[in-house]
């Protein structure tokens, strides 16, 4: 039996774009099932904000079933496409709208309150702190200054003293290190 | 029909897209649109994310063991982590103890690195028992100051004790730069 999982994005946005408002429910969930976690994770990449990243997903999946409703989506087929295009304009308005509020409150002074975010811990972090000690200096300052401080690897060079591909080299392994560690039988509880 | 990704982004790119590296333009555009299109690599870039948020979630409690830069420990300390710092001239002895409400206690090691790239740092306890070593820690660009830091949690479970840290330069040299005695009190 063919259901709505089975379904291609193309023939989801269709059923959506093809049906009035409710008649498409088990549609618009798959859709959104689908690619609300690929805008999270857009907005997280370019707002490194899990809040923010979340306020992202609904705006977006809300006027892309919109526009799928009112038939304003010209390419079903392209859905991913359109999803991405309305992700990037609505980054670019917040960044503005940051940017704005970045300049206001160095006007007027606003004390910062720093708010750890949501999804923090989705990871065994006793665990995670384990495997992170095991990994050699050099590369435990690069995934730290490239994941906490947000370097790129052309900051994280000039600060180690290095170059930018060996600092990408070493990121990397560090990287699968560290996955490996965090299966790891070995490591233990 | 959902399929498996029949051209999957290699991770080093998902890595480089996650960390800012690939440059605005048609790198960029081509990931998003593959990622966008395709479930099995977002989940795989999904991994990413979380392996970083996780770590910079470690660093936010203070959590992090080792050599840190001064531009790692300021940013810890505008967010809220508590670093409680010993500053350390070569041959000097200085007490130090952990503190209620402590995140992160590091020693501030002071030397010469003018002619260094790269260090070690060797930690022994009383009758030279080894505590810890770190080989072949960078230095960062002009630098007279090298960041040991143990999480506060760590400090609180050790006894009173004496600890001898030793730096040298790495290479063919091995010159040593300072010995410091930090005179630990338990809680």
């Amino acid at each position: 039996m063919h259901t709505v999982i089975d379904s291609s994005d193309g023939d989801l946005a269709r059923a959506v774009a093809a049906r009035g408002p409710g008649e498409s429910g088990a549609a618009e969930s798959e859709l959104y099932r689908r690619f609300a976690p690929r805008v999270r994770l857009y907005g997280l990449r370019h707002l490194r904000d899990e809040d923010a990243a979340l306020d992202l997903v609904q705006q977006v999946m809300l006027m892309t079933i919109e526009k799928l409703r009112g038939g304003l989506v010209r390419d079903v087929d392209q859905i991913a496409s359109f999803v991405l295009g309305v992700s990037r304009s609505m980054v670019k308005d917040q960044k503005r709208l940051d940017w704005r509020r970045e300049k206001l409150r160095e006007a007027f002074m606003v004390p910062d309150t720093v708010v750890a975010p949501a999804g923090d811990m989705m990871l065994d972090a006793d665990r995670l702190e384990r495997c992170l000690a095991r990994l050699a200096e050099r590369d435990r300052m690069v995934v730290l200054l490239t994941f906490y401080a947000e370097r790129t690897a052309g900051d994280v060079a000039r600060e180690l003293g290095s170059t930018e591909g060996n600092v990408r080299v070493i990121r990397h392994r560090a990287v699968d290190r560290l996955r490996a560690c965090m299966t790891s039988a070995e490591v233990g509880q | 029909m959902m399929q498996r990704c029949q051209t999957p982004i290699a991770d080093a790119i998902l890595l480089d897209y996650w960390a800012r590296d690939l440059p605005d333009g048609s790198d960029l555009d081509r990931v998003e649109e593959h990622l966008f299109a395709c479930g099995d690599c977002t989940a795989r870039l999904d991994g990413i994310a979380a392996l970083g948020t996780g770590l910079a979630a470690l660093v936010r409690q203070g959590r992090v063991s080792g050599i840190v830069s001064r531009a790692m420990l300021n940013r810890m300390q505008r967010d809220g982590v508590h670093v409680r710092m010993y500053s350390l001239a070569p041959g000097e002895t200085v007490p130090c103890a952990v503190f209620p409400g402590d995140d992160l206690i590091v020693a501030a090691l002071r030397a010469d690195f003018s002619s260094v790239d790269a260090v070690a740092l060797s930690v022994t306890g009383s009758e030279g028992s080894p505590f810890r070593q770190y080989d072949n820690v960078p230095i960062p660009g002009p630098n007279d100051e090298l960041f040991w830091a143990t999480p506060a949690a760590v400090v609180r479970e050790m006894p009173s004790m004496r600890l001898q840290l030793t730096l040298s330069s790495t290479g063919a040299a091995q010159e040593e730069l300072g010995r410091y005695v930090l005179e630990h009190s338990a809680p």
